[in-house]
């Protein structure tokens, strides 16, 4: 059995991790109550633009638009696919940052032409070490995610766009599923689908279709729409990845936390068993010397 | 005097949702006016102030940035980034916001660099021209 005073070191140092990992879970449970209320602000905005890129296909279904040219003449292996992978700063956060990165590496893992745009200190740090080209001037951190910093990456994204340096954009973020589970999803961000993200429309021909003019033209209203609409995209991913990290961050500080109270209840017994064990012992002793002596006398 | 539903959706919230009598809004090409019973339409939005006249008489002033507005069935709804009363603004803020703009135009930069600093300088300008009415007479 294990010395005492071993075992009550052991003890003092669990419960020092223990202080740790509990005042990790009460940060971030701060900081998730700030991301949900963020995020429920948003939704309104996020919705609205969404509907009404898809309210404007269904009256105009023969619109045509850059963002919607999906460039198909360009073959599989020389497609330019840009990533915007979003991972926490740090790690300590579950499965987070690990799902994140699978789901990367099997768009990696398709065919074309590779470019990363990854947010977050621990991705850069992953990626770095592997063979994949990397935006090195794309550095943003991914606490308090803020429409500036939206609007900075969407810039980024929709000039390499324009200028055919990037074919395809997808987004790799965890999205929060409800209170409890998140999970992590790629999201196509450009080219718009029609029919994908805005619901195709399938109306019958007779039906009475709405006019609605665009004004000054159809172009300036979706040259208009069509960045915000991304921008507001990122943003709502930047502000779910954030609110889910910070949920990934809390159950696994509860579970440590957890653990931790569950290996002292362990260590404290075996504690006091030793401590048991040796009074048994000195009393045994006391008891043995007494008889010696009784037996002289 | 004929009213019509509004609602202003900025990024960070809902800003206005109610009845509204008369709505000015800075399009491209200049300003326009939308009264009740408008044709449907979508319009885009510029940076730039917002008027809008509740009962019909005392104007209000928004500072709104890029969007569009939709007009459907006497519906109208305003979705930009951004939209502010002329009290929230931060005036100390955004002259400085200004300043900083205004130094960055002055340097070499890429050409995406420059509508970016341009995009915020504009929206700067905007907060201080809403902010101007607003001064105290002291």
């Amino acid at each position: 059995m294990a010395n005492i005073r071993e075992i009550q070191s052991r003890i003092n140092s669990v419960k020092d991790t223990m202080k740790i990992t509990n005042a990790m879970y009460m940060i971030s449970s701060s900081k998730l109550t700030q991301a949900r209320k963020k995020l429920a602000d948003t939704e309104p905005y996020f919705y609205a633009l969404q509907g009404e890129i898809s309210r404007i296909l269904r009256h105009l279904p023969e619109l045509h638009h850059s963002y919607f040219n999906k460039r198909e003449n360009i073959p599989a292996e020389e497609r330019k696919i840009g990533s915007i992978v979003i991972t926490a700063d740090k790690g300590l956060a579950g499965a987070y940052n690990h799902n994140i990165v699978k789901l990367e590496e099997e768009i990696l893992s398709k065919p074309g032409q590779h470019k990363l745009f990854v947010v977050g200190e621990l991705g850069r740090h992953y990626f770095a070490k592997k063979d994949v080209d990397i935006d090195t001037n794309f550095r943003y951190t991914v606490q308090k995610p803020t429409m500036h910093r939206a609007r900075d990456i969407s810039a980024v994204i929709l000039d390499q766009f324009n200028n055919h340096e990037l074919d395809e954009v997808y987004v790799v973020y965890t999205r929060m599923e409800n209170a409890v589970q998140s999970e992590a999803e790629v999201l196509k961000l450009l080219p718009l689908e029609r029919g994908g993200d805005f619901g195709e429309m399938k109306m019958p021909l007779n039906m009475y279709r709405e006019e609605i003019e665009l004004n000054p033209s159809p172009m300036d209203v979706m040259n208009s729409i069509v960045p915000s609409y991304i921008n507001g995209m990122i943003y709502g991913c930047l502000v779910e990845a954030y609110a889910s990290e910070h949920n990934a961050r809390m159950m696994a500080m509860k579970s440590a936390t957890d653990s931790a109270q569950d290996l002292i209840k362990d260590l404290s017994i075996l504690y006091n068993r030793a401590r048991q064990a040796a009074i048994t012992q000195e009393i045994t002793e006391v008891c043995a010397g007494a008889r010696a002596q009784q037996k002289k006398s | 005097m004929d009213t019509f539903g509004l609602k202003i959706i900025a990024s960070d919230g809902v800003f206005y949702e109610g009845r509204c009598k008369k709505l000015i809004i800075p399009a491209p090409d200049g300003e326009k006016g939308i009264l009740a019973n408008h044709e449907n339409m979508v319009i885009a939005v510029n940076v730039g102030v917002a008027h809008m006249s509740l009962d019909g008489e005392e104007w209000k002033d928004i500072a709104v940035g890029v969007g569009f507005v939709e007009i459907v069935n006497n519906r109208v709804t305003l979705i930009v980034d951004t939209a502010e009363k002329p009290e929230d603004i931060d005036v100390r803020r955004a002259q400085e916001q200004k300043e900083r703009a205004e130094e960055r135009l002055r340097q070499q930069q890429s050409i995406q660099q420059y509508y970016h600093t341009q995009a915020s300088l504009a929206r700067a300008m905007n907060r201080l021209r809403v902010s101007q009415d607003k001064k105290w007479n002291l």
